[in-house]
């Protein structure tokens, strides 16, 4: 039954397959298609076009901006960009500080035990003492 | 199926692939429950809490500037993250956030010497280790590569990098970028933050056909037939249209550096004065490649391989896609067991 399908496919399957086959050509052929140095050049310039339309643009409203006496956007990334570089200024202090508290919290045991062999060394001189007393 | 029962079923199809299509910016990505641990500017570091946690040596994750780090854990059920957590890692993740204008400032040496520097001292510092591995994707690879060089004998432990371009010069990219017909001053001068729809655009434009024909059409194909697609569709299809904008300067380096004059490969690339040299790297290292890779070719990856001073080097090399070969629906069998393994064999006290 099933050799039967594979063997005589619908019409519907049939578009289906044809339609499919087309569409992996077409990709192949895109792909070929963008992979051209006239496609490189083309995309060179088309971005190259964008991007001067952007400036363009994103200047013009900003003088319009300006010059209505508002905060605009250069105004704003500004601000932004002090902040950040007071945010580069505290990190770094913070770090700092981290690095000073490790550097106690490593250095306090030893400080311990040290004051506890200070205190140790009295009390076995005391001992040494007594046992040469005893004798 | 029958042309007639096809017929029958196209309105309703119709219908239910234009909701999937309209509704896909309310699919919920990145669900995985995490803290924060520390913030510079964008950049966030986030720590995935295990509750069977097995191994000392923490993961930090890295993607790369374009598109956003969810990929790491798309939805629940398919996630890279949840898979490492599962399987006993400790994971945080290094999210590079969405620049601003304010950050045109910040180049390649930002990244990789404060921020990606930075995040390895607080996941060591939150972990309480003095190691980790540092596993990178796409351009966060390239960045982790860059940041071994640099520390050769530093806290990484081991290095994993997935479909990373270290010699692009092959690559289409190259092709499009690296000539002089593309003016990357220009484009950096005029767009402080590089718009991530246009990079976004640029990468589909690779394959045209394949990304604004044959993804649509099997979506309907699979709605068609009554196959539930619409979560596996929503989640990826959302996470391809977050692009967040390059900082300019990163941009203009990037492209100028790595297609223009090709610089990390032959050791000519310096971050704040200090060569990038490859050749210093000695960590443990892992190179995932993918067959199918438009993106990054493995032929711009295997160069490293035999210029790194590492004396454990693994070379995986799988059928894939730049991102399919780690978010596919294979990928949970076949490649992130994998990564688990060679991690877990090194992530030992």
């Amino acid at each position: 039954m099933a050799e039967d399908e594979n063997a005589h496919p619908s019409p519907a399957e049939q578009v289906s397959r044809l339609y499919e086959e087309a569409e992996a050509q077409a990709a192949k052929a895109s792909e070929e298609l963008v992979g051209g140095a006239g496609f490189t050049a083309l995309l060179g310039r088309v971005a190259e076009n964008v991007a001067a339309l952007t400036k363009l643009s994103g200047d013009t409203m900003d003088i319009v901006v300006r010059n209505l006496r508002i905060a605009g956007k250069r105004d704003v990334v500004g601000l932004a960009r002090q902040l950040a570089r007071t945010e580069d200024k505290l990190e770094r202090v913070l770090q700092e500080v981290e690095e000073l508290r490790d550097e106690l919290t490593r250095a306090k045991p030893e400080a311990d035990s040290d004051g506890r062999n200070a205190r140790a060394r009295p009390a076995r001189r005391a001992a040494a003492t007594r046992s040469k007393d005893s004798s | 199926m029958s042309a007639l029962r096809t017929l029958s079923r196209l309105p309703q199809a119709t219908v239910e692939f234009a909701n999937v299509i309209l509704t896909t910016p309310d699919a919920a990505i990145g669900q995985t429950p995490r803290e924060v641990v520390w913030t510079h500017r964008k950049t966030t570091l986030y720590r995935y809490r295990s509750s069977a946690r097995e191994h000392a040596v923490p993961v930090l994750l890295v993607f790369a500037l374009i598109n956003r780090p969810e990929i790491f854990d798309l939805r629940r059920g398919s996630s890279f993250v949840e898979f490492l957590l599962g399987e006993g890692f400790d994971v945080f993740l290094v999210d590079w956030g969405v620049p601003g204008e304010e950050d045109s400032e910040m180049g390649l040496a930002e990244f990789v010497c404060d921020e990606l520097d930075w995040a390895v001292r607080e996941t060591l510092r939150a972990a309480h280790e003095d190691e980790l591995t540092l596993l990178g994707w796409c351009i966060g690879g390239t960045l982790c590569a860059m940041y071994c060089a640099l520390h050769p004998a530093g806290a990484v432990r081991n290095a994993v990098l997935l479909t990373t371009p270290i010699d692009p010069s092959e690559s289409l990219y190259a092709r499009w970028v690296g000539g002089e017909e593309f003016d990357v001053d220009l484009i950096a001068d005029s767009y402080p933050a590089v718009p991530g729809a246009g990079i976004d655009f640029a990468n589909k434009l690779m394959k045209p056909v394949t990304n604004y024909v044959t993804t649509y059409r099997r979506l309907f194909q699979g709605i068609l037939e009554g196959k539930d697609a619409r979560v596996a569709y929503q989640a990826m299809a959302k996470w391809v249209a977050d692009s967040p904008s390059f900082p300019a300067r990163a941009y203009r380096e990037w492209i100028t550096w790595m297609y223009k004059e090709n610089r990390l490969i032959d050791g000519r690339l310096r971050l704040r004065g200090d060569r990038v040299d490859l050749a210093r790297i000695e960590q443990n290292l892992l190179v995932v490649t993918a067959g199918a890779d438009h993106i990054a070719p493995r032929v711009g990856t295997m160069p490293l391989l035999d210029l790194v001073a590492s004396e454990d080097v693994t070379h995986v090399d799988r059928p894939g896609g730049h991102i399919g070969l780690m978010a596919g629906s294979r990928a949970k069998h076949e490649i992130w067991p994998e990564l688990a393994d060679w991690m877990r064999e090194r992530s030992g006290h």
